[in-house]
């Protein structure tokens, strides 16, 4: 799973990701031995360190698979082709030691590097775009300063004809680069234009949450409406109450950016997972508290097929009596019910419930299994959950065939999903094995 | 990564191992890691946990009150184990004591580690040394020094929790930390420690291999207590760990596949085993390095069972010790209600244990022993109980709720010493559904275990009278804890003995017979940590012997 290219993106994290941080900070009190060209002030490089955490640079930079802190050549899975995170350590050979600051904010913000050359829009320079300068150069000191250069080059990115010629970035970036800083809407509140700025630019979720267009640009008309991160979902985050997190409290929303989870509505696996265990935990609570106050304004966007909130389907339901007390002999378990108790009940409990701490969470009410599509279901059986925030980790195992508690088949998770959504979720959508072959493919 | 080469159903591989249980699984992984090919083949089928968890929830009240851990793991008809709900008669025991060894082991890819308890004990350096300190049973080859490094590598392969704290570790020299500190203890084992520690019983934290918290693909024990039969998340180690990783490694694993014949030439090397498959079709494997890691009953009954034209006594048998020495921790029970609620049961199924008797002078005239405090939860007792008082109602439950909370169950362990009487033969007239001969064991406790019972009973009867104990009551039946161990016993001397310290068998210069079978010394321990370091010993050896073919 780990080397097929779709699949890359969402790698699970590794616990020693979750140092990055911390031996960034060590880095920033001897940071002068470092990289003693220029000596920013530590406020600054402090900053840096934050803005590089909201920015969740580590997610692409560093290569889960034992890489060192933003030294890059992690394959991010694009539906192009693999592209290649770039070393961004203070490098002269490898990484961006040799960058002035100007340089640096045309990577960021324009996604054209030092050399000329254009980046693929992989890297989020149209959220980049909107940083300020101030943070551009706080985050310029941090990389110059606080972080170790590591002289290895990360391996080149080999697009397919015509997405091989870079220069063609060059007409994309027309069309799609929005190339200014953000700008405050001086009818909002304070509070409100903070979190557009972290929403938009710096913590760049439509990355993820907006649907991208043919040539894998944002469709800006629908902002937030959701959008497939293959193999996962990332689901509708607008503000409309039906098919967005309109229904979700304020204090709901900053809870699940801070700890990844809201019982019983939602708990983060996939990318969202990585977000939060990276990046989001660490922000200021002032921040999260923007985020929250800009999510509520965003404009509603509405699924046509959308009658009820994902949250708001299902309820507890046991089939224990009717499997019980019959011989289930040695071949192997069919139905999806006697698969469900076998491999998922002893944890989310026989009615679905999860168990009374929530340690293992609600299946019913739960926006996994009311979605109005299953693919966070399907992934989330496929590769587990491992989430990393406030100090606690929560693990789910894969039941792909990587697993070590039990590999299961398509055919296997076509029947638990489709058990699981009628009975706690949403009826009307059905699981195929065509469908649980294709994301345990990556697709 | 090399793979084995398949040909017309035969195999050609470098690496060639009999039992795909830890023991193998282990050396499949550190000869795979080597760049050899490796073949596993083991006689019973892959298991799926799901199912194995609702056979479980399936089976009658009977059979679960009475630990039936066999029955609800499916067996290959070629390959039968032990069953005694109704009992299958697999092996037929025999002797004074042959009752005391009916036990539990599973044919299957993974083996025994899928009801395990995942204790994970070391043997005390003494224990290397018995002949030498006691005058009593054998030493072994090598010292608990030389096998040291290897129990830390075992730990740290199966993801073990024990104490970091050196006053709660049995023994406490060790080079390398736990991978985890021990699972915390619950308020049962904190309450009887406070009470016993005072008087030498010395509760320590049993060593295991989980954790709690989620480690290398494994989720956090959360307490299910059902370890045996079958650990319903996964959280316990279990040897399809290691097959998961060796088969992504390039290993052939075959299930299904039962050995039946080992092949030597004129130097005795092994040449190829044979085996069946699931139509009964005979297949060959060929190769370099050999190794049969199917434990302490079934590496004997296979080496016994493929006599040859130059090894007509078995196969590594020249010494005449192969399914000799046969031992396992010789088991009692104590049980009793205390005066205080101590609430037993909570968190995986062992996690605390005496081990005050483990050792001392007395062990040159009688077994040292160690008592477990037993954490299965007291639910199917405390009701059996309760409903022959003949309560009904909020009366019952009260009663069954009482017991439970009261209740105390304690599991000794007696350490039987090398007796070469004690033997594993082949049945003349009981043949498998294969024709292969079923395996007979002749077993005798001697006085060094009953004189150990009856100073364990007293030291009972004293724990007792410290929790003001009623209903108290202690087994006179000796049962069998399954850990198989003697059967092809290592020692320096080819003339009584099956392996070196290596596990290498004296007769075969290419044959590696690790597990249980070859420990000289029982301990009062479980056998499996022990097993995983002899089979990363062996790995080692066998690796620089290949290295330099």
């Amino acid at each position: 799973m780990a080397d097929s290219p779709a699949a890359g993106r969402f790698r699970p994290p590794r616990s020693w990701r979750r140092l990055i941080p911390a031996a960034a900070l060590c880095l920033v009190g001897f940071s002068g031995s470092v990289h003693a060209a220029t000596i920013y002030p530590a406020e600054t490089v402090r900053r840096g360190h934050y803005l590089a955490m909201a920015g969740d640079c580590t997610a692409c930079h560093t290569n889960p698979k034992g890489g060192t802190p933003f030294a890059g050549g992690y394959g991010i899975a694009s539906p192009l082709g693999v592209i290649y995170s770039t070393n961004i350590t203070p490098s002269r050979k490898a990484g961006i030691g040799g960058y002035t600051e100007y340089q640096f904010a045309r990577a960021l913000r324009e996604g054209v590097r030092a050399d000329g050359t254009h980046l693929y829009p992989a890297m989020p320079y149209t959220a980049y775009t909107g940083l300020s300068d101030d943070d551009v150069h706080a985050l310029f000191a941090y990389f110059q300063q606080a972080v170790a250069p590591v002289d290895i080059l990360a391996p080149k990115t080999h697009l397919p004809f015509p997405f091989n010629l870079r220069f063609s970035m060059v007409l994309w970036n027309a069309f799609f680069l929005k190339n200014a800083r953000y700008e405050a809407d001086p009818s909002r509140s304070a509070v409100w234009n903070r979190g557009a700025y972290v929403v938009t630019a710096l913590e760049h979720c439509g990355a993820c949450h907006t649907p991208r267009n043919l040539l894998m640009a944002e469709k800006t008309g629908r902002a937030f409406a959701g959008g497939p991160v293959e193999p996962w979902y990332a689901p509708n985050i607008t503000s409309d109450p039906i098919s967005g997190i309109g229904g979700w409290s304020h204090r709901e929303i900053v809870q699940y950016l801070k700890t990844g989870a809201v019982s019983p509505k939602s708990q983060a696996a996939g990318g969202m997972a990585e977000a939060v265990s990276d990046s989001l935990q660490y922000l200021h609570p002032e921040d999260l508290d923007a985020i929250a106050t800009y999510l509520e304004t965003i404009p509603p966007v509405r699924a046509g097929t959308d009658t009820r909130a994902a949250f708001d389907f299902g309820g507890p339901a046991e089939f224990e009596a009717a499997l019980r007390g019959v011989d289930t002999g040695q071949g192997s378990l069919a139905s999806g019910a006697a698969l469900y108790s076998g491999n998922c009940a002893s944890c989310h409990q026989p009615a679905g419930t999860g168990t009374s701490g929530q340690t293992f969470p609600v299946l019913f009410h739960n926006t996994v299994t009311g979605a109005n599509r299953a693919d966070n279901l399907i992934s989330t059986i496929l590769y587990g959950i491992d989430r990393d925030a406030g100090g606690r980790r929560v693990f789910m195992p894969r039941f792909d065939d990587k697993s070590y508690i039990q590999p299961l088949t398509d055919k296997q998770i076509s029947a638990i999903s489709n058990y699981v959504l009628q009975t706690f979720g949403n009826p009307k959508v059905q699981v195929s094995i065509a469908d649980v072959a294709a994301a345990r493919n990556g697709r | 990564m090399k793979a084995p080469v398949l040909a017309d159903g035969d195999v050609a591989a470098d690496v060639v191992i009999v039992g795909a249980g830890v023991v193998g699984a282990m050396i499949a992984d550190q000869l795979a890691g080597e760049g050899q090919s490796v073949v596993m083949l083991d006689s019973g089928p892959r298991i799926d946990r799901g199912q194995v968890v609702e056979n479980w929830r399936n089976m009658p009240i009977k059979s679960r009150a009475g630990s039936d851990y066999q029955g609800l793991y499916p067996q290959s008809p070629f390959a039968p184990a032990p069953l005694y709900f109704p009992p299958n008669n697999y092996i037929a025991l025999s002797g004074p004591d042959g009752q005391s060894y009916a036990q539990d082991y599973i044919r299957a890819v993974g083996g025994t580690t899928w009801h395990w308890a995942a204790s994970c004990w070391r043997h005390l350096p003494v224990d290397f040394r018995m002949k030498s300190t006691y005058g009593v049973g054998r030493d072994w080859p090598i010292s608990y020094d030389d096998l040291e490094p290897y129990y830390c590598r075992a730990e740290e392969e199966m993801g073990v929790s024990g104490p970091h704290d050196a006053v709660l570790q049995s023994p406490s020299r060790r080079s390398r930390p736990y991978p985890s500190d021990m699972v915390p203890w619950g308020y049962s084992d904190t309450r009887f420690a406070e009470v016993v520690d005072p008087f030498g019983y010395n509760c320590v934290p049993i060593p295991q291999a989980r954790m709690v918290q989620p480690w290398n693909g494994r989720p956090a024990c959360c307490g299910n207590n059902n370890c045996m039969p079958v650990c319903p998340i996964g959280a316990m180690y279990n040897a399809v760990h290691h097959i998961q990783r060796v088969e992504a490694k390039g290993v052939l694993v075959l299930a299904d596949s039962v050995v039946y014949r080992i092949d030597t030439d004129a130097n005795n090397r092994v040449t190829a085993i044979h085996w069946y498959d699931a139509d009964r079709r005979t297949h060959k494997a060929t190769g370099r390095a050999f190794i049969i890691a199917c434990n302490g009953i079934e590496t004997p009954h296979l080496l016994l069972m493929a006599a040859n034209q130059m090894n007509p006594a078995g196969i590594a048998n020249s010494s005449d010790q192969v399914g000799r020495n046969m031992m396992d921790h010789s088991g009692f029970h104590c049980t009793f209600l205390a005066d205080e609620p101590l609430w037993f049961g909570r968190g995986p199924e062992q996690t605390s244990c005496m081990v005050g008797f483990r050792d001392g002078a007395f062990r040159s005239e009688y077994s040292a022993n160690k008592m477990i405090l037993y954490n299965i939860t007291r639910a199917i007792p405390a009701t059996q109980q309760a409903l022959k008082m003949g309560l009904a109602g909020q009366a019952l439950d009260d009663e069954i709720r009482r017991r439970v909370a009261f209740g105390v169950d304690i599991s000794i362990s007696l350490e039987p010493l090398p007796d070469p009487n004690n033997r594993l033969t082949l049945s003349k007239t009981r043949r498998d559904a294969l024709g292969l001969a079923c395996p007979d064991i002749y077993y005798e406790l001697g006085p060094y275990v009953h004189k150990g019972y009856d100073a364990a009973c007293d030291q009972l009867r004293h724990i007792g009278k410290l929790f003001n104990a009623t209903e108290f009551d202690i087994t006179t039946k000796l049962n069998a804890n399954n850990h198989l161990m003697g059967g092809t016993i290592m020692g320096s001397d080819p003339k009584d003995s099956v392996v070196d310290g290596n596990c290498r068998a004296h007769d075969h210069a290419n044959l590696w017979l690790p597990g249980g079978g070859p420990m000289p010394s029982s301990s009062v321990v479980n056998s499996t940590l022990s097993m995983a370091a002899l089979a990363l010993k062996s790995a080692d050896s066998i690796a620089s012997i290949l290295r330099k073919s």
